[in-house]
């Protein structure tokens, strides 16, 4: 997030695009209804209804995967109606003559054919956007799980470069990370194109930095990302596979695949604090600690980093987890760890990144929480992003055209599905699912339908059906509900008995590799 | 938080005194307010300070110089040149006054506010309490929210949170006079109300009359739980919570929000963050470190023998095929420094930059 968490309620306009925000992250939309019972405007663009298209002032409900269609048809109307902010353009920018050619036909009218919203209230939302000085925009996996996630950031910041509306308090571009330490772990480097602090492992500069720190030779190409390692386990590229605290075969997308193709693996190492579906095929499973039973730093959505604090010991032998990567690594033969703490291993990476170089575990607990960029220890952390104009000289505008999503509906899969979380689970629910009083709310997967396709599919409510994709099936309760738009369903990821990812394509976006959960096509068998 | 275009706050500055200091405040600020940036603690019930003030309660009233009776603190504005004083006998009598007629009404519940300004002003409840008809919900089977309508005081904190900041609006006060109560529309469960559990009702409840179900049986004890203050392991929010643990039981009992203000969740929670620890000791978690044997089995077995096979079946793979032929996967949900130890376990113990973790935005 360029902006933080506490601004939100002095907004005077939220254009929300892509978050079921009160399900996905609860606390933070109390402070956009904060700002709506305070008269803030919202804008809410999601293919499905949610609860905060009930509070706003427009509701776009767009066909999924036509983001960019909406995104070019408001940046169109902005700039035909002369509402940019021609000095932040000057001074802060380039590229935008690209950008103003690539959407000059982009009419409310043509986007609207494509995304199916109509003309008048694109026009009315972009206005509404441009014209609101504290202006802000709020995404998450609805903008990224497409195959042209990176296409939809760069529309939503074309509108925010365009309008100006960066660089101030409650005015930004805000990316909501969609789990805890998300955020932290970009920021630590578990990537495949960056060392920690984004720093690139292609500059040559970056890693003499790291070779010098490390005292071993690094490689200078980039890695394989999630996406890419699935499908070279299928390929047979990649032989061994260590996974920290995440089920892949719930949450990877065409998992039935991936299922095949596990046993080719020569080792898989699993640390876990249940035995997951990943973990019962594993070689080795340690057993780990959860975050009540360690001690360490998250880092939120808004760049704060704060304590997670032991309160309790770890079950019978189970261990931190940092206790166990320090042992497992020097048995792999790096020593240059051995006997580090939790603080200590946050100084060695803070040392190493001008990001972070000021945030310490004293300063954490002196201030309760400290905002990167944060270079020295005497900077105050910073709350909002870009105050002096964009960090890297001037930003760029992208021009970005329309394209279909990987998978679209046929006669013969006439149905565009999508998946996502709800409020009472989360993820592969490994934990809210060992909880009896958020089970009591949902026990079991359902699919939401539209009472129009029920009627001609002859289904009633909460009666069970098959709904299957190219790559497999999974039996659900139909929910008939208008929040989903007809020919479209809606069901949740979390129930490993009926795993919506035996469903999704595995195509990713070309940039980050975030497969398409968003779109696919399906049909409801009775 | 300041407003850098002004276009908000009127801060035309006003000055009074409380208790006889000179205190600055803003015009639009109450007396509560201006005394809380000095110091002076007024006891206040129905007040939080996320809410519309309703001055319901009366345990905030103090002198004022602009009325002849005594104001609610919680709501009565500041004007240039107000004289209030907070800790007069007057000021005192109406406090035992109030607090003996609480006391009388409904069950003081250990480690509350209302608790807290009993002990205060040294008053005793000594009688059982008299119990104002009140009903309750006998059948709501959800399991987080327990409403206990003997200890209500009818404040209407819980209410005002459920529409002001949760904007659910799934709670009421409902009839009148000495039975109005804590209702849902038509008595339903929450379980089949707006809820969605945020528990919210709970923290802001200043008598205990909700509880969280699940420890509702040891709210005797909650005094005595120790308080860990740490960050919420589910969305990319970030609360900030207190984790209540019985030290000696090696046990979470309940979840708290810290005060409003004190952190960026500023005292809210949501159903996951503050109900579902479930998970923490659950019976399934795993205890030994497990290998694969002879039979294609996983079996438990010791630390060492684990680490040693882990290892050995790593470095085999990565000399057989090459170091890229390895992938690690880290974790959204684990802390910063495991993250950065396993990147380094990637790259610098086996120089693969195939390192990523499961979610990308
Ligand atoms: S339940 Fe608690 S918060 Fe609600 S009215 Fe009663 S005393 Fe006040
Ligand atoms: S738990 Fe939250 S939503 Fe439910 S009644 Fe209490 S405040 Fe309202
Ligand atoms: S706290 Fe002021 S009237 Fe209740």
């Amino acid at each position: 997030m360029t902006n933080s968490i506490r601004e939100i309620r002095d907004a005077d306009c939220l254009f929300i695009i892509g978050s079921n925000t009160t399900e996905a992250h609860p606390v933070l939309a109390m402070e956009m209804k904060r700002a709506a019972l305070r008269g803030a405007k919202l804008i809410v663009a999601d293919p499905r209804k949610i609860w905060l298209s009930g509070m706003a002032d427009h509701y776009l409900q767009l066909k999924p995967g036509t983001d960019v269609a909406l995104l070019n048809g408001m940046a169109h109307v902005i700039i035909a109606e002369g509402l940019t902010d021609s000095g932040f353009i000057t001074e802060h920018t380039e590229g935008f003559e690209a950008v103003r050619a690539q959407v000059r036909d982009w009419t409310p009218e043509r986007a609207s054919a494509v995304c199916g919203v109509p003309a008048d209230e694109i026009r009315a939302a972009a206005r509404l956007y441009a014209t609101t000085h504290r202006a802000g925009i709020y995404y998450t996996l609805g903008i990224t799980e497409h195959t042209h996630g990176t296409d939809n950031v760069y529309g939503l910041s074309n509108l925010v470069l365009m309008t100006g509306h960066l660089g101030r308090e409650s005015s930004g571009l805000n990316p909501l990370r969609g789990q805890n330490n998300v955020q932290g772990a970009n920021d630590a480097g578990a990537s495949p194109v960056f060392y920690p602090g984004y720093q690139r492992v292609t500059d040559p500069e970056a890693q003499a930095h790291f070779e010098a720190a490390w005292g071993v030779p690094l490689d200078p190409d980039p890695g394989l990302n999630l996406n890419e390692m699935m499908k070279e386990i299928r390929s047979g590229g990649l032989r061994g596979l260590f996974v920290m605290g995440e089920d892949i075969l719930m949450s990877e997308p065409n998992v039935s695949e991936l299922e095949k193709s596990m046993p080719a693996l020569e080792a898989l190492i699993v640390q876990d604090i249940f035995l997951t579906l990943t973990a019962e095929r594993a070689d080795v499973v340690f057993p780990a600690s959860c975050f009540a039973e360690k001690e360490g730093t998250f880092t939120n959505s808004e760049r704060r980093v704060q304590r997670v604090r032991k309160a309790v010991e770890p079950p019978g032998q189970a261990r931190a987890d940092w206790e166990i990567l320090l042992a497992l690594t020097e048995r792999c033969g790096y020593t240059g760890n051995a006997g580090m703490t939790p603080p200590e291993i946050y100084d060695e990476m803070a040392g190493l990144c001008d990001k972070f170089a000021g945030i310490s575990y004293a300063r954490i607990e002196a201030e309760g929480g400290l905002q990167w960029p944060c270079p020295t220890s005497d900077h105050p952390g910073t709350t909002y992003l870009h105050s002096d104009g964009p960090l890297r000289g001037k930003a760029q505008f992208i021009p970005i055209d329309y394209r279909r999503s990987a998978e679209l509906p046929d006669p013969d899969w006439p149905m565009l599905l999508s998946t996502g979380r709800t409020l009472y689970h989360y993820n592969a629910a490994t934990q809210t699912r060992r909880e009896d009083g958020v089970n009591d709310k949902q026990q079991t997967c359902f699919v939401e339908l539209h009472p129009h396709d029920g009627g001609t599919l002859g289904v009633t409510d909460q009666q069970e059906v098959t709904v299957q994709t190219r790559r497999g099936e999974i039996v659900a309760a139909v929910r008939l509900t208008t929040r989903v738009a007809p020919g479209r369903i809606w069901l949740p990821m979390h129930f490993s008995e009926a795993r919506a990812n035996l469903l999704t394509v595995d195509d990713g976006d070309g940039v980050t590799g975030t497969a398409e959960y968003k779109v696919c096509a399906a049909r409801i068998v009775c | 938080m300041a407003h850098p275009d002004g276009n908000r706050a009127d801060d035309k500055a006003v000055s009074i005194v409380i208790d006889g200091r000179q205190v600055n405040a803003r015009a639009g600020e109450t007396l509560l307010q201006a005394a809380e940036r000095i110091g002076v603690t007024i006891p206040t019930l129905c007040h939080d300070e996320r809410l519309a003030p309703t001055g319901a309660c009366r345990m905030c009233l103090v002198e004022s110089s602009d009325s002849r009776r005594m104001v609610p603190a919680c709501r009565h504005p500041v004007v240039d040149g107000l004289v209030v004083q907070t800790e007069t006998e007057r000021v005192a009598r109406h406090r035992r006054g109030l607090l003996s007629l609480y006391a009388a009404d409904v069950d003081v519940v250990p480690g509350t506010e209302l608790q807290a300004h009993i002990r205060r002003y040294g008053l005793d409840p000594g009688l059982p309490a008299a119990n104002a008809p009140r009903a309750g919900r006998p059948d709501d089977d959800n399991r987080y929210v327990l409403f206990q309508p003997e200890s209500c005081i009818v404040c209407a904190r819980c209410t005002r949170y459920c529409d002001e900041i949760e904007a659910v609006s799934a709670i009421t006060l409902a009839h009148r006079g000495s039975q109005t109560t804590i209702a849902t529309v038509d008595d339903v469960s929450l379980l089949d109300s707006t809820c969605e559990l945020c528990g919210g009702c709970i923290d802001t409840c200043p008598t205990g009359a909700l509880v969280e179900r699940k420890s509702a049986h040891r709210q005797a004890t909650f005094p005595a739980l120790k308080p860990v203050r740490t960050t919420c392991n589910y969305c990319g929010v970030g609360c900030q919570f207190d984790l209540q643990v019985d030290a000696a039981a090696n046990e979470v009992v309940r979840v708290t929000s810290p005060a409003p203000g004190e952190t960026t969740n500023d005292g809210n929670l949501c159903v996951k963050g503050r109900f579902a620890y479930g998970f923490i000791g659950h019976p399934e978690r795993l205890t030994t470190p497990l290998i694969r044997d002879e039979a294609g089995e996983l079996v438990a077995t010791d630390w060492d023998t684990a680490l040693d096979r882990a290892a050995a079946l790593l470095q085999k793979t990565a000399a057989r095929h090459g170091a890229n032929s390895l992938g690690f996967i880290s974790s959204s949900r684990c802390t910063n420094e495991e993250n950065y130890l396993v990147q380094k376990l990637s790259r610098a113990a086996f120089g693969t930059n195939n390192c990523h973790q499961c979610a990308a935005t």
